[in-house]
């Protein structure tokens, strides 16, 4: 039984191991090495998005089938644990060919050398993709560590049918923003114009992106943090006075309860993303048609820029026996029109590559927003005004502290400006642990 | 021992097969120094071998990784980018003076203690008084309530936000819209005081049934001839239950409390069910969720790793304690 | 324990059939405090999962909106949406999950039984030592431990892959302590001393004497490990990168987290996590035949 010799041998390695034999676990993952760096490779990828194993199907019959580069599907689940299951495989060696990477998760990666710089191998890619968007792989180096996916340009959701009845103009400033919240509040007290939501750090990170903030820059060989930057701080304390004079609420998003505001109509606008119909359909399937979109309101009238919430990458690792083939299918997946209308379809993506923005699979709205017609117009035209991001090797610590600080100050309508400041120094504190030089 | 005497990797190899009669063979004379002892020479050696050595490779191996990993932590060069940037160094017990110099962590042992103190009393107290009416005679629906009260430690934990988000929070949940028809007061269940009974709730509700069918199936074992003699002496049901069904169930009674004491000092599911619903359950509420955000959260797998061992030893302390006290009074009982 | 010295001295457990039933005669009272007690338990109890049995019947369009415990028209389509997610991946997840708890509890239950076995009946140098260091296994949160296993079964090469769930779950000190307290209620000393005066080996007192008295125990151990391996999350996690390996709880935080561009499948993970509860009521209604002491006294006789 091919079970049995498994087990059989995996309890003389294990024994071996106990003994401290450690020479013994060579053997176990010697077989991996023999397939030469050109050839036949076969090409294990971590990926969450749906319906990406019929995506990887085209490439395995067509090009893949020529380049006899082959590629297996391992679905897993998004969110901030998947890095640390990449970073353990990693240290283990396990690691697969091809991993699906959030730009903000990106420098951690990069830092704990889990993504391979693929540079050689996929430098020309960078003519497809914005500026902004293409910079987050190079984390500003001249190195290449992944090829943009998806992006997630901010934008302002609202229900045009009660903006109108509450007698309400689509804001296009946030002192507008806050006029229309309190004006709402003065004509129906019982419904919010929106909330704010401490469990999502990528949010408040968007918000501050348009603001101009720069979080993480580099000074020579040292960090510098610049959580507590003036933009930040802008947001902040918008925020947290907004929430303050009770003008919205603050209670956290994506619970039943948050569900059901949306639906019934007691929340009436949402600061979100270009992948927000996915959302609203499941949250607020009752009022489907009846929200609009519309750019993000500015901090001046003159302004025309936007912050970016989610969004990925895929990246090829540095366990990978076949680096090279994996950029190519890396480069082949985002660049690729087939392939980026096959993501656009089963994935539900909002591709990065520019040119896909327009394509053929963007051309209708929504079906939630089949009022809006030119839907991925306008979203196209705002994704082009993305402003650039600047992400360090300790994201997830912020972003840890930030979930934590603001949801106590949104529970107390307390002091924003103060969880802004244990945000930054929570920050700075760890990269310091960890070795960093920390420019002041 | 006899471990190595025969084949060692054939006995491991079948943990749950039948080691053969090797153990059998193993048995000597019992050693003259033992002369009251009822024991075979080896073979209670052999019959806890498999666990011993499960042991050695699933949990001595990686809590000894664990605590070297805890007396480590991550050096960084220059920007920290690219081949050779980190280095695993030795740390001493920086991150143990970390973690006991971090407000949170002493914050999450107090709020534990509290939950604690709701928890193990009201979860076993009622796991007691089910198994003891289940075991209790001409009940009724028994098959039906075991079940029915057991079922919630079935119920998987990924719908478990789901569920009490629906059960707790006002806008949705049933409750609050019979107190709102009622005219009566609507409570914040997740903020302040009533926080802690929305926890402890939950794990009142999931591990009740757990622990009354430990007792229950001790009740079981107990032989009907025990109560003949009291009923015969006119001793009523309540009676039977207190002078003889809870001593004789003391063993499961000590092992629950050992068992909830170790869960209550490692709550994590509890809170971290709540979290995505309130504002007031923050990421580091009990201080195994600390470790876990440690670990999972910002990636530092060496400050994790102190903080598990500072919450095992605190485990170790008042668990083994516990278990200690309660094994040294039943021995002086037996010796009376 | 002066407790098992009483039931030491009583005939050997469990002759008497019938346990908690009075004589026929009396049968036709109903104890009613006892039976409300339970009654209301059961309820409390059965609220929240009858919140998972509504809500797997709303479609997603009523789930957010409609009144919480009102049924809901979808459960048909939910239950084909299910059958339907990546040509019915469900199913393979539902068999790995049988796989996990049936054999990892039955395995995990063989180990208890020989290892509570040998720490109740034995006296020997060390037995309490052994027992707590076995026990001291439950000190370090399994949170801590799964990083490490992962490396250790690394080493062996054997990650992602059904042993690497299966085989740290074997021990299980909670089984082991259980097995220990039914061992030392359920097997008189006399029976085993018994066995050793008609010439029986140690291993055969074991098996073909002690072994059956300790069944309704066993059986509590068994069931405690399916359920606990059947709800494992973290362990899987770590270990498995194959969804098609997937146990039941891994399976369905996929279709939770699936990027921000796809919003949760809410009603395919409420119906499915219904229906992973029902193998496990399906095994509740199976053992729990076992815990009567008729069984048991049957067995010994044979």
């Amino acid at each position: 039984m091919p079970t049995n010799t498994k087990h059989r041998r995996f309890v003389a390695t294990a024994v071996a191991v106990t003994l401290g034999a450690t020479t013994l676990a060579a053997c176990g993952s010697s077989d991996d090495d023999s397939d030469a760096q050109s050839g036949p490779a076969k090409l294990t990828y971590w990926t969450w998005t749906p319906g990406m194993d019929k995506v990887v199907d085209l490439w395995n019959k067509g090009p893949g089938k020529e380049q006899q580069i082959t590629v297996t599907v391992k679905k897993q689940a998004s969110g901030d644990t998947l890095v640390t299951k990449i970073l353990t495989a990693h240290k283990a060696g396990k690691g697969p060919d091809l991993v699906q990477a959030e730009y903000q998760a990106l420098p951690t990666l990069v830092s704990n050398d889990a993504v391979a710089d693929i540079a050689g191998e996929a430098g020309e890619a960078e003519g497809d993709f914005a500026e902004g968007v293409w910079q987050q792989t190079t984390l500003g180096t001249d190195a290449v560590y992944a090829i943009p996916q998806d992006i997630g340009p901010m934008m302002f959701y609202y229900r045009e049918d009660l903006f109108k009845e509450y007698g309400l103009t689509v804001p296009t400033t946030w002192d507008e923003f806050a006029e229309t919240a309190r004006k709402l509040k003065e004509e129906a007290p019982d419904v919010d114009l929106t909330t704010f939501s401490a469990n999502d750090s990528g949010l408040f990170a968007g918000l501050a992106q348009q603001a101009g903030a720069k979080w993480w820059t580099t000074e020579g060989q040292k960090w510098k943090v610049g959580i507590d930057d003036a933009a930040t701080q802008k947001v902040a304390d918008f925020w947290g006075g907004l929430v303050e004079e009770g003008a919205i609420d603050n209670q956290p998003m994506y619970t039943p309860a948050w569900n059901k505001a949306l639906n019934t109509g007691k929340q009436i606008a949402w600061v979100s993303a270009v992948w927000a119909p996915g959302t609203l359909t499941t949250a607020a399937p009752d009022t489907a048609g009846k929200w609009k979109m519309a750019p993000l309101p500015q901090w001046s009238k003159s302004e025309d820029v936007t912050g970016s919430w989610g969004g990925s990458s895929t990246a090829v690792t540095t366990d990978s026996k076949h680096k090279e083939a994996a950029a190519k299918f890396a480069t082949w997946l985002n660049t690729d029109q087939e392939a980026l209308a096959a993501l656009a379809k089963e994935g539900g993506i909002y591709p990065a590559a520019t040119t896909a923005q327009l394509s053929e699979a963007f051309a209708e709205p929504p079906a939630y927003f089949s009022n809006q017609p030119d839907f991925y117009t306008r979203a196209a035209a705002i994704a082009k005004t993305t402003a650039p991001s600047a992400w360090g090797p300790n994201v997830n610590v912020a972003y840890t502290t930030f979930k934590d600080a603001f949801a106590a100050a949104a529970k107390d309508r307390s002091d924003f400006g103060a969880a802004l400041t244990t945000m930054q120094d929570e920050t700075v504190a760890d990269l310091e642990k960890q070795g960093f030089e920390v420019a002041e | 021992m006899t471990s190595t005497r025969k084949e060692p990797s054939g006995v491991v190899g079948t943990p749950g097969g039948r080691p053969t009669p090797v153990a059998r063979t193993s048995g000597g004379r019992p050693s003259p120094a033992r002369a009251r002892s009822r024991g075979r020479g080896g073979a209670p050696y052999v019959f806890l071998l498999p666990a011993t050595v499960l042991f050695a490779l699933f949990f001595a191996l990686p809590i000894g990784y664990a605590l070297w990993l805890s007396l480590h932590k991550v050096e960084v060069k220059g920007l920290g980018l690219g081949a050779g940037a980190r280095q695993e160094v030795w740390a001493g017990l920086e991150n143990y003076a970390d973690a006991l110099t971090d407000s949170e962590l002493l914050a999450g042992a107090l709020r534990v203690v509290g939950y604690g103190a709701i928890v193990v009393p009201v979860m076993l107290g009622l796991a007691l008084v089910f198994a003891l009416m289940l075991d209790s005679e001409k009940v009724r629906l028994t098959r039906f309530t075991r079940l029915a009260i057991f079922l919630p430690y079935a119920v998987p934990g990924v719908v478990a936000a789901l569920l009490w988000g629906f059960l707790y929070l006002p806008d949705v949940s049933p409750f609050y819209f019979v107190l709102d028809e009622l005219g009566l007061p609507q409570p914040d269940l997740l903020d302040g005081g009533p926080l802690y009974l929305a926890l402890s709730n939950i794990a009142v509700w999931g591990g009740t049934g757990f622990n009354m069918i430990v007792i229950y199936t001790s009740l079981q074992s107990i032989p009907n001839e025990v109560y003949e003699a009291a009923r015969l002496d006119g001793a009523t049901p309540l009676q039977i239950a207190l002078r003889i069904k809870i001593p004789m169930v003391a063993p499961s009674l000590v092992l629950t409390f050992f068992f909830s004491i170790i869960a209550t000092l490692q709550v994590f599911s509890e809170p971290t069910t709540l979290k995505p619903l309130t504002n007031s359950v923050s990421t580091t509420w009990s201080p195994l969720m600390k470790v876990y955000q440690d670990a999972f959260g910002k990636g530092d797998i060496h400050a994790a790793a102190a903080g598990a061992v500072l919450i095992a030893v605190a485990t170790l302390v008042l668990s083994f304690g516990f278990l200690r006290a309660a094994n040294s009074r039943s021995k002086q009982e037996e010796a009376r | 324990m002066s407790t098992l010295a009483v039931r030491k001295s009583a005939p050997a457990a469990g002759t008497t059939p019938g346990t908690a039933q009075g004589p026929p005669a009396r049968r036709r009272r109903i104890a009613l405090v006892p039976t409300l007690t339970l009654v209301l338990g059961a309820l409390y109890c059965l609220l929240p999962v009858a919140w998972v049995v509504i809500a797997a019947t709303k479609s997603g369009r009523e789930l957010f909106s409609t009144f919480t415990f009102l049924p809901g028209t979808g459960f048909a389509d939910n239950l084909s949406d299910l059958n339907a997610y990546r040509d019915g991946v469900y199913w393979k997840w539902m068999g790995n999950s049988a796989l996990y708890a049936g054999l990892g509890a039955l395995l995990s239950t063989a180990v208890s039984a020989v290892s509570g076995y040998a720490l109740a009946i034995y006296r020997f140098r060390g037995r309490e030592t052994v027992f707590s260091i076995l026990m001291a296994g439950v000190l370090m949160p399994p949170v801590i431990l799964a990083i490490p296993q992962y490396l250790l079964l690394a080493k062996a090469d054997l990650t992602d892959s059904y042993w690497s769930v299966l085989l740290p779950l074997v021990l299980s000190p909670y089984g082991v302590y259980l097995a220990r307290i039914y061992a030392a209620a359920a097997v008189p000393g006399d029976v085993v001393e018994a066995g050793r005066m008609d010439g029986a080996g140690e291993w055969r007192i074991f098996t073909r004497i002690a072994l059956p008295m300790m069944v309704p125990g066993l059986v509590t151990v068994f069931l405690f490990q399916f359920v606990a391996v059947w709800n494992n999350f973290l362990l899987p996690y770590i270990m498995l990168s194959d969804d098609e390996k997937f146990p039941i709880t891994l399976g369905l935080f996929t279709l939770l987290e699936q990027g921000s561009n796809t919003p949760a499948l809410y009603t395919l993970v409420i119906t499915g996590a219904l229906l992973a509860v029902l193998p496990l009521i399906a095994l509740f209604l199976a053992v729990q035949r076992f815990w009567s002491l008729d069984l048991l006294s049957g067995a010994v006789k044979s």
